[in-house]
């Protein structure tokens, strides 16, 4: 065999699983390729739909691979000790070739995260594909839950990346955000404690928090969304195949006894797929690959180019150095807090000479009653399979207006905190100039 | 779903369905070349971002004081491993880091002066630099005649500073061993 020859064999080897060449091409290629193995051999149209699912849980994988890809540099080239924290993220943004795109590109991934993850579960529940449809055996209310905890571990994962450049935005943000959890009854004091490892923010907290984000946390996610991801393909899928499925059993098709091509099938029990109706696979589905594979690859390539934009357009803020005897006015949580802060601020309630501080009913019971409500609301949701997987479905008209209602409040509040408050948070109009603060004592 | 077709819809001439294959090959190769690259820039750019620039490490040129204020014969400067050899109005500087693995050697006074051969050459040495960690033995002059050492020690260029008259050691220039600065 000549060299050139070798070459191509060797090529085409490496890249087969990439373009099949045929049906059956494509279906061994997604068990034989590691990257692909995850998705199934076949995917209803339905699921592909861009108009959908926006693809937004795909964004957010990439944005989180995004953010380990810099991450990982990013771990030789700051240090995690009070002295040197801040100036290492100066380097970053001055000395370090491409350090202020490596540094903003992990900024800009972050905050687009927590956006897009917190957007990906409004779909989901716009959708009502937190519901099981019409398959026996699956568990959409799990997966459900396992997403709400995934968002939880991105607002944390936001939250200890914020203190690691140690400049005045960072120290009185986690300060903020480590009182307000103090506030939580007979536990409080102590979490904030723990967190810290210590009363004050200090060198403790620094390293606690970056060990947390650089490894507890990324490590939580990545079992949690491979556990996620498993659960999509036991339900059968997107939710909206269980749409699919009714529409045809309505048009009176007879059930397919479906082959399995995994081992649940041939063990004890039985899977979703040998008992369910299957989409006719001919009519209505389409191979993974090339189909889902490139929209995929799409997904990655857009997220990547409007990422990189954005941080070259929006270069990351370096605030003062973290200076305890100083604090800035206003101090602000980070932005997916802000909502939070607004609503401590305003529930202090004064019961004669009782105050019951806002921290706890603002910052622990409101959002901890929202997340529970989260939780339990698959379980309590009686609408009917009708409005599985189907956008504003009309039998759950009224717990979309009330989620989005929901929703809108956190959004409006976190543009007042954002946009509206001032010094003192007294009020200001976005054209108002802010008084001159002193910084000194 | 254009995109997703993979045979040529009935009517098409063999010429239009040759010429859209051509186009989607082109484009796909564009497409995955894109990717390439953006995959390469990413790579190379994180790899760039490693090699420093600006080191946080003491200079290598540094100035060590006044010629007539350094003592006569041998002076040890601990926190630069350098050995600074005064003799009159000449000056030289040898490094006290052993060639083998690093470690510091000592300056050993020998009980007698010692005849030794070096480059064919007869010379009497009252020192020698001993290194304490597998056994090296140096000459006077740095030369290497015992142990694993595998070169002589190195030797510095010494200069005056024209701004205040000090002496400033290079530890990025090296010069061999006939090396003099007279003062």
């Amino acid at each position: 065999m000549s060299f050139t020859e070798a070459t191509k064999r060797i090529y085409s080897n490496l890249t087969w699983t990439w373009n099949p060449r045929s049906d059956k091409e494509a279906g061994d290629a997604i068990v034989k390729n590691l990257l692909l193995h995850w998705f199934p051999n076949k995917i209803s149209k339905r699921s592909l739909s861009w108009n959908y699912s926006f693809y937004l849980g795909t964004i957010s994988f990439v944005l989180f691979m995004i953010l380990v890809a810099t991450g990982v540099v990013l771990m030789f080239l700051y240090v995690p000790s009070v002295e040197r924290a801040y100036s290492s993220v100066k380097d970053l943004e001055y000395v370090v070739s491409f350090g202020w795109l490596l540094r903003g590109l992990h900024r800009i991934c972050a905050h687009l995260m927590v956006a897009v993850v917190f957007l990906h579960m409004v779909r989901v529940f716009l959708t009502g594909a937190y519901k099981n449809g019409s398959a026996v055996g699956a568990n959409r209310p799990l997966n459900w839950i396992i997403g709400i905890t995934l968002f939880l571990v991105t607002l944390l994962l936001s939250f200890t990346g914020y203190l690691l450049p140690w400049d005045q935005l960072a120290y009185w943000a986690i300060t903020v955000g480590t009182n307000i959890a103090s506030a939580a009854p007979l536990v409080g004091k102590w979490i904030r404690f723990l967190l810290l490892g210590g009363s004050e923010i200090d060198q403790n907290a620094l390293i606690r928090f970056y060990v947390l984000h650089v490894f507890f946390l990324p490590i939580i996610v990545l079992l949690l969304f491979s556990w996620h991801m498993w659960r999509v393909r036991k339900d059968g899928g997107l939710a909206v195949v269980d749409n699919e499925v009714l529409k045809q059993r309505a048009e009176k098709v007879p059930p397919v006894r479906s082959k399995t091509y995994s081992l649940l099938g041939i063990t004890q029990g039985a899977t979703v797929h040998v008992q369910n109706t299957m989409v006719d696979e001919e009519q209505d589905s389409v191979p993974s690959t090339p189909h889902l594979t490139r929209r995929i690859w799409l997904v990655t390539l857009g997220t990547f180019i409007v990422t990189v934009l954005l941080t070259i357009v929006f270069r990351a803020p370096l605030d003062t150095p973290a200076n305890p005897a100083v604090t800035p006015n206003p101090a602000k949580a980070p932005w997916y807090f802000l909502w939070l802060q607004e609503i401590v601020t305003d529930t202090t309630i004064k019961l004669g000479a009782f105050t019951i501080n806002g921290a706890l009913i603002g910052g622990i019971l409101l959002p901890g009653v929202l997340v529970l409500l989260a939780i339990w609301w698959p379980y309590r949701d009686k609408s009917g399979m009708n409005s599985v997987g189907v956008w504003f479905a009309p039998e759950r008209k009224r717990q979309n207006v009330v989620f989005l209602l929901i929703c809108l409040f956190i959004i409006v509040f976190t543009i007042i905190g954002t946009f509206v408050r001032g010094p003192y948070w007294n009020f200001y109009w976005p054209w108002e100039t802010w008084p001159e603060m002193p910084v000194k004592f | 779903m254009k995109l997703f077709r993979k045979s040529a819809p009935t009517g098409e001439s063999k010429t239009a369905a040759t010429s859209r294959e051509g186009r989607r090959s082109f484009l796909q190769k564009v497409g995955l070349g894109g990717m390439l690259a953006g995959l390469a820039g990413f790579s190379l750019q994180s790899f760039r971002s490693l090699i420093p620039n600006v080191l946080y490490e003491p200079p290598q040129k540094f100035k060590i004081g006044s010629p007539s204020l350094l003592a006569e014969g041998v002076t040890f400067l601990e926190d630069k491993r350098l050995y600074v050899f005064k003799e009159g109005n000449s000056f030289y500087a040898i490094s006290g880091v052993c060639t083998h693995l690093g470690c510091t050697v000592k300056y050993t006074k020998l009980n007698q002066p010692k005849q030794v051969e070096i480059d064919g050459e007869k010379q009497t040495i009252p020192f020698e630099f001993h290194c304490p960690c597998h056994g090296s033995k140096f000459y006077a002059d740095g030369t290497h005649y015992a142990g694993p050492a595998p070169q002589p020690l190195h030797w510095y260029r010494l200069e005056v500073s024209s701004e205040d008259g000090q002496l400033v050691v290079n530890l990025e220039d090296e010069v061999d061993q006939n090396f003099r600065l007279t003062v």
